[in-house]
């Protein structure tokens, strides 16, 4: 059961139903031991009212927007880039490339190339595979690959590691 | 002079890039934000760090605020997570309330603090003291109710609890407010005589 004390708190908030509100405003008007209760609570309710608010330093905003322009804080705002337009680029690219291809089918002439002929021996002389692949070439190759991979490994920690501190 | 825009209003100038929009945003709110941090902090060095450290995580997180709740409850449970975030580290006493031994030193009293009488110090300075001395939590509910406009459902979305879990802190925190606020004036009648 509620204590006097929770039920005119509850009246001061408006915390309570309108049945509540009335049992409570005729307990007030009725009874002493409420109506003093209910003054005391209501003054200090006024006075918790009139607390006051502690002032920062006269720097604080500066400071604030200070660290944001410097922490390249605008990033998280891609976000609020609107889909549509980049569904707009998007049915641009599609219209543009389908219309080629229509365009590309509807003025081949299909009955062009049946008069040509194949030779039957085809003298193409086509350099063997090994000479390109020599011992120093195949070495300079895998070293260019493996420094490439540690680069992008590297570049990619950064990122996480910055990603993780924000 | 600050902006009469509105917060929903501000936030879309900042997404759209006007960072002296933010600014207005932070100006409007950073007094009762940092009131907020030092309910937690008890000293004005921590309480200005964890307030600006709440600014701009809510500056990143900008575009996802979703406008479902007012800016200040959305800002003010990034406060209080922050704030939570660093009782952890620091490890602060957060014993009883009802413990003599529990009481919070309070700092920045102001000089010559003896000279001061009960005549000359208003109430609202004894309230103030006494909010000082209560439980983080109790604190910060009082601050919210009282001084942030938010309604018990706010407290709650902020504090990530129930509603009714907040109505039952408030009038505890109240009771506890009322009897320190009373213990503080007693004291100081008993120096006098």
């Amino acid at each position: 059961m509620n204590s006097i004390e929770e039920k005119l708190w509850n009246y001061i908030d408006g915390n309570c139903t309108a049945d509540e509100q009335n049992t409570i405003a005729m307990l007030i008007e009725q009874d002493e031991v409420y109506r003093k209760k209910y003054s005391e609570l209501l003054q200090l309710n006024s006075e918790f009212a009139a607390m006051e608010l502690d002032e920062p330093s006269m720097a604080f905003s500066y400071n604030v927007m200070e660290t944001i322009r410097t922490e390249h804080a605008k990033q998280p705002l891609k976000a609020a880039v609107d889909k549509r337009i980049i569904m707009g680029i998007a049915a641009f690219f599609v219209l543009t490339l389908s219309a080629l291809v229509i365009y590309m089918f509807s003025s081949v002439n299909w009955s062009a190339g049946s008069g040509v002929q194949i030779p039957e021996q085809l003298n193409i002389q086509v350099p063997h595979v090994n000479t390109f692949f020599t011992g120093p070439v195949v070495k300079a190759f895998l070293f260019f690959d493996l420094v490439m991979g540690l680069f992008l490994l590297d570049h990619y920690l950064r990122r996480k590691t910055t990603a993780k501190e924000q | 002079m600050q902006s009469k825009l509105s917060d929903i209003e501000l936030i879309e100038q900042t997404l759209g890039g006007n960072q002296s929009a933010y600014a207005d945003l932070v100006k409007r709110h950073q007094r009762f934000v940092f009131t907020l941090a030092l309910r937690f902090a008890k000293s004005r060095e921590d309480a200005e760090e964890i307030a600006q450290d709440c600014f701009i995580k809510a500056y990143r997180s900008l575009s996802s605020f979703q406008q479902q709740s007012k800016f200040s409850t959305w800002l003010y449970s990034i406060v209080y997570t922050t704030a939570m975030t660093f009782l952890r580290k620091r490890r602060l006493d957060t014993s009883s309330i009802d413990d003599d031994e529990s009481y919070i030193q309070i700092e920045n009293k102001p000089s010559g603090y003896d000279e001061y009488n009960v005549e000359n110090k208003s109430r609202s300075y004894y309230i103030n003291q006494a909010i000082e001395q209560l439980l983080p939590d109790d604190a910060t509910i009082i601050t919210m109710f009282y001084k942030g406009e938010q309604s018990l459902e706010e407290i709650a979305q902020a504090m990530g609890i129930e509603a009714n879990t907040v109505k039952v802190k408030l009038f505890r925190a109240r009771q506890r407010l009322k009897e320190r606020l009373e213990r503080n004036l007693k004291h100081e009648v008993n120096e006098l005589i």
